[in-house]
């Protein structure tokens, strides 16, 4: 059994069979968002926030400062509940499981479901090799020829392996900002996530490692699907192919890219798109 | 605070009014002096240049505007659009200067009947003045009337010729003056093209204002 098939069954074995069967129903996306909400204590930071996100596609989220982009894709991989006084409601069904029910572990749903954050946060005490392999190690995988295997896939997935394959056992922190990103991008590949997120994965970097990313990011999903946060609102239009726009913790307006950009439906992702505020 | 972005779409706002005036007065000057038998032919060539290089100015303005702010939405539809209406404005400068051309290629017209012409460049003028209009008003709604006018023109360019390819009696025949027909239908030709390209400049607004392309007939 291949390590994603491992990870799979694993996966599913928590799910049970009401979810299982609800989820027959909503194979038609690969992410369904459902009047999900979510608080900070008694702030609200997202209010009835649905969306279907398509297998195989690239969805920016969009919007200004504080409007609950970041706050949405972690309620993604049930990050959300990770900080203290955080509570979330609605449903988010991925493959068809609501990754909310009680039977499933936020543990494997986070192995599901891969993230890369704004500043590369390699582990740095670990060279390039256990950045890599170090989530593979935590779940069990001990067979090294496979782990080995994985690592090099990771790292051409990630169109860093020809730069970093003869210093492997080099820190990770010694990369540049750039390469770093893609060797956090590797480290989530590692895990086979079918659904990646993307918390502005460029923000911190030069242009030129920017297009690195953005041109990973069109060539992963053939294999992937991937919700990215951006402030760049032309990175949005260049990479992605579905575009949400949030305001005040609301969507405002989802649709194809081109349609968003070129012609939206709303007068206020209209004004925010044109620079008219925000 | 005003946008970078306007004080480059406010210059080529500007740049389309500019080539909006000078292509009519392009137009009205060539049917006038097709009526009259006037020369214009030198001053009409230097306004079709002049649209010509203002043409060029919209769409290298245009790029640069593109290139700098990544216009979208509205900005963008804008930008695009003005590239359109400034070749569209550019042709009728062009085919004013046809227009003055064909009088000075086929001589004295003096005694020709100029009814045919004189009526589609009525309807033409008209089309020329909504154009515009629609254009200072961002009217979305001037294609309907515009392209009702413009089935009018196409049928009475058909018209024209159907009456000069099959002549009624020799008593026609013998009154057919090349000089005369050959003019007529050289100018209602460039009429009927001016006046589909004011029916492109309509489309053109209505894409702006509402972001969906007409079928281009």
């Amino acid at each position: 059994m291949s390590n994603e098939e491992e990870l799979a069954r694993v996966v599913f074995s928590q799910g049970s069979e009401n979810a299982l069967k609800e989820g027959q129903k909503e194979q038609t996306y690969k992410v369904s968002i459902k009047k999900l909400e979510a608080w900070f204590g008694t702030k609200q930071a997202l209010k009835d926030v649905s969306l279907d996100v398509k297998e195989n596609t690239i969805t920016a989220i969009i919007g200004p400062s504080g409007c609950g982009k970041t706050t949405l894709i972690r309620c993604l991989n049930r990050m959300h509940e990770m900080t203290p006084s955080s509570r979330s409601r609605g449903q988010v069904i991925i493959d068809g499981i609501d990754i909310y029910d009680r039977n499933i572990d936020p543990v494997i749903i986070k192995r599901r479901i891969g993230m890369v954050f704004q500043k590369p946060n390699p582990f740095p005490t670990m060279s390039i090799y256990d950045n890599v392999a170090a989530g593979l190690k935590l779940n069990g995988v001990k067979d090294r020829q496979l782990i080995d295997e994985i690592v090099k896939e990771s790292l051409q997935g990630a169109g860093i392996w020809e730069e970093v394959k003869n210093e492997l056992d080099k820190p990770g922190m010694g990369l540049s900002g750039g390469q770093q990103q893609r060797l956090c991008i590797a480290r989530a590949l590692a895990m086979q996530p079918e659904v990646l997120l993307m918390d502005e994965p460029t923000s911190a970097l030069d242009p030129m490692a920017s297009t690195k990313i953005e041109e990973l990011v069109h060539d992963l999903k053939q294999e992937l699907t991937i919700i990215i946060v951006t402030h760049n609102m032309q990175q949005a239009a260049r990479v992605s192919d579905y575009t949400a726009f949030m305001y005040l913790g609301a969507l405002v307006e989802y649709g194809p890219t081109k349609k968003i950009f070129e012609n939206p439906e709303k007068e206020l992702t209209e004004r925010y798109i044109s620079g008219k505020f925000g | 605070m005003t946008r970078l972005l306007d004080l480059g779409i406010d210059r080529i706002r500007n740049i389309i009014m500019d080539m909006a005036r000078l292509s009519e007065q392009s137009v009205f000057t060539s049917i006038d002096s097709y009526d009259k038998g006037t020369n214009v032919k030198k001053q009409i060539f230097e306004w079709s240049e002049k649209l010509r290089v203002l043409q060029d100015e919209t769409a290298d303005l245009a790029i640069e505007l593109i290139a700098r702010y990544q216009p979208v939405a509205t900005d963008l539809r804008f930008i695009r659009s003005c590239m359109e209406i400034a070749y569209g404005f550019s042709r009728f400068g062009r085919y004013a200067y046809d227009i003055v051309e064909v009088l000075e290629t086929i001589g004295h017209i003096n005694d020709c009947d100029k009814t045919a012409v004189l009526g589609m460049a009525s309807t033409v003028r008209e089309m020329i003045l909504l154009s515009v209009e629609a254009l200072q008003l961002r009217d979305k709604n001037a294609s309907a009337k515009l392209y009702e006018m413009d089935d009018t023109v196409d049928a009475l360019y058909r018209k024209y010729l159907r009456e000069v390819i099959t002549p009624q009696n020799d008593q026609d025949k013998k009154d057919m003056n090349p000089r005369c027909y050959i003019s007529a239908l050289l100018i209602l030709r460039y009429l009927e093209r001016i006046s589909d390209h004011a029916c492109y400049i309509s489309d053109s607004i209505h894409y702006i204002m509402t972001g969906r392309s007409s079928p281009r007939r």
